[in-house]
């Protein structure tokens, strides 16, 4: 479903893809970890052209993202991002939000459009918030909007860039409750998240980046219970005593 | 003092102040009006891609708003003459003022627009909305808000700027001043009689920027 070719990237000087060489499969759910500035990020925004690269080849659901014949609008209509910061439009109430791509991106009528995204605010548990501002959300239902908004395009992918991060502790279960669910419908996911638990329960596979590298990747069980790497070893110990 | 203070020559120049207040009125009016027009294409051209719109429109901003506004409008007074343009005096002065606010609405409509936070226009890219797109739906809705108040402000600026075209002989409001003083040599009477119509303007349109505020702010904190 994404495929990375010896991607590397830079900013500046800054390697920030070093030789990135990755294969996501449909349906696969991959956990993306890592410390602060180690890439995994930029990993996930190259995805959906978000960011340009320098070298390489990235192939989505058989396009060639960085190819300058992409339909990017189509592409990107295509997979769903979520935000660590949420990003909805706070002009417009949280259905709007909903609304505003499946209307003005895939055309679909208005009166169907509303249809579908009621139906997944019902599906991220915010039924009667749909008239709301943004401001008027907690950070956890703001996030749940966002996913709304994001599964309303009928998204084949969802990638979440910590989503998690921003919120305060006792909104992190709600999100990722409607993550969990997620998956259960088999939706293509990669997440960029240091939540152990969500990793362990549903990730197929977790990846560990490090200066831009793919350091390690394994079963989730396994990565955290025995890393195979120092590197690895030394974060998984700093992110479970705190 | 206010005893000495001579109110039957005011009310006698009654007349003459009406028309000044009348004259500033309408340079104002269409003033402001070119200027936001001018404002809107050189903000379009400054944040555009493109190199050919973007350099002159960055070189008209920064020329005006390097230079005082009574050079601009002696350059136009003297220099359009000299290039074979004749127009009258009142005329030379719109378009100065709206050359002037014109740059200054640029970047007060740019700064709306940069305002609206980068991240808001990434969730509209991710999820494919192009460019005209993201500023119908995103950015103007937020930006013009944000650019309303402001707005007003350099209206209040412009309509007391109008006051220099008393230089190049406009019959406004500040030249009814200067007639009356010089027919008369009652400044005191004249320029207070002045400052209140200018002040009676201000307050109008300082009344419309708080309502504009308070309506035009779209609901962000609660």
């Amino acid at each position: 479903m994404i495929e990375f070719k010896h991607v590397n990237k830079w900013f500046g000087k800054l390697h920030v893809l070093d030789d990135v060489n990755l294969e996501i499969d449909k349906g696969e759910v991959l956990v993306i970890c890592g410390p602060s500035g180690s890439g995994k990020s930029t990993l996930i925004r190259c995805i959906n052209r978000l960011e340009p690269i320098q070298e390489g080849e990235i192939v989505v659901d058989g396009v060639p993202v960085h190819d300058k014949a992409t339909n990017l609008t189509k592409l990107r209509a295509d997979i769903g991002f979520v935000f660590q910061q949420f990003h909805l439009y706070p002009h417009m109430t949280v259905l709007q939000n909903v609304m505003l791509a499946p209307v003005n991106v895939r055309k679909i009528p208005s009166d169907k459009a509303e249809e579908i995204a009621r139906e997944k605010l019902i599906q991220v548990g915010l039924t009667d918030k749909a008239g709301a501002y943004p401001a008027q959300l907690s950070g956890g239902q703001q996030q749940r909007v966002a996913i709304a908004r994001g599964l309303a395009m009928s998204p084949k992918i969802m990638l979440f860039d910590e989503p998690t991060s921003a919120l305060d502790p006792e909104m992190i279960g709600e999100v990722l409750d409607v993550m969990v669910n997620l998956v259960s419908e088999g939706m293509t996911m990669c997440v960029v998240t240091h939540e152990m638990g969500f990793a362990r329960k549903v990730a197929d596979r977790v990846l560990f980046m490090d200066m831009g590298k793919i350091v390690e990747t394994g079963k989730p069980d396994e990565f955290f219970d025995n890393p195979q790497t120092h590197r690895a070893a030394d974060f998984i110990s700093k992110i479970l005593t705190h | 003092m206010l005893a000495d203070f001579n109110f039957r020559i005011i009310f006698e120049y009654l007349p003459l102040f009406l028309e000044g207040l009348r004259s500033t009125f309408f340079i104002s009016i269409v003033s402001i009006f070119l200027a936001l027009i001018t404002g809107i294409i050189a903000c379009a051209c400054r944040i555009s891609p493109f190199k050919l719109l973007k350099y002159p429109a960055i070189a008209y901003i920064e020329i005006i708003r390097s230079t005082p506004l009574l050079v601009q409008i002696y350059f136009l007074y003297f220099g359009l003459p000299t290039l074979g343009v004749r127009v009258p005096e009142i005329q030379t002065g719109i378009i100065a003022l709206m050359l002037n606010s014109g740059a200054y609405i640029a970047e007060i409509i740019r700064a709306g627009i940069t305002s609206v936070d980068d991240g808001q226009i990434e969730a509209g890219v991710s999820s494919g909305l192009n460019y005209l797109q993201r500023m119908r739906f995103i950015i103007l809705p937020q930006a013009i808000g944000a650019t309303v108040p402001p707005l007003l402000g350099q209206s209040i600026v412009l309509v007391k700027d109008s006051a220099l075209l008393s230089l190049i002989s406009v019959m406004e409001l500040t030249r009814v001043g200067q007639t009356m003083t010089s027919e008369r040599f009652m400044p005191a009477e004249a320029f207070f009689t002045v400052a209140f119509f200018y002040m009676c303007i201000y307050f109008c349109l300082k009344a419309l920027a708080d309502w504009s505020q308070k309506k035009l702010i779209f609901r962000e904190a609660y």
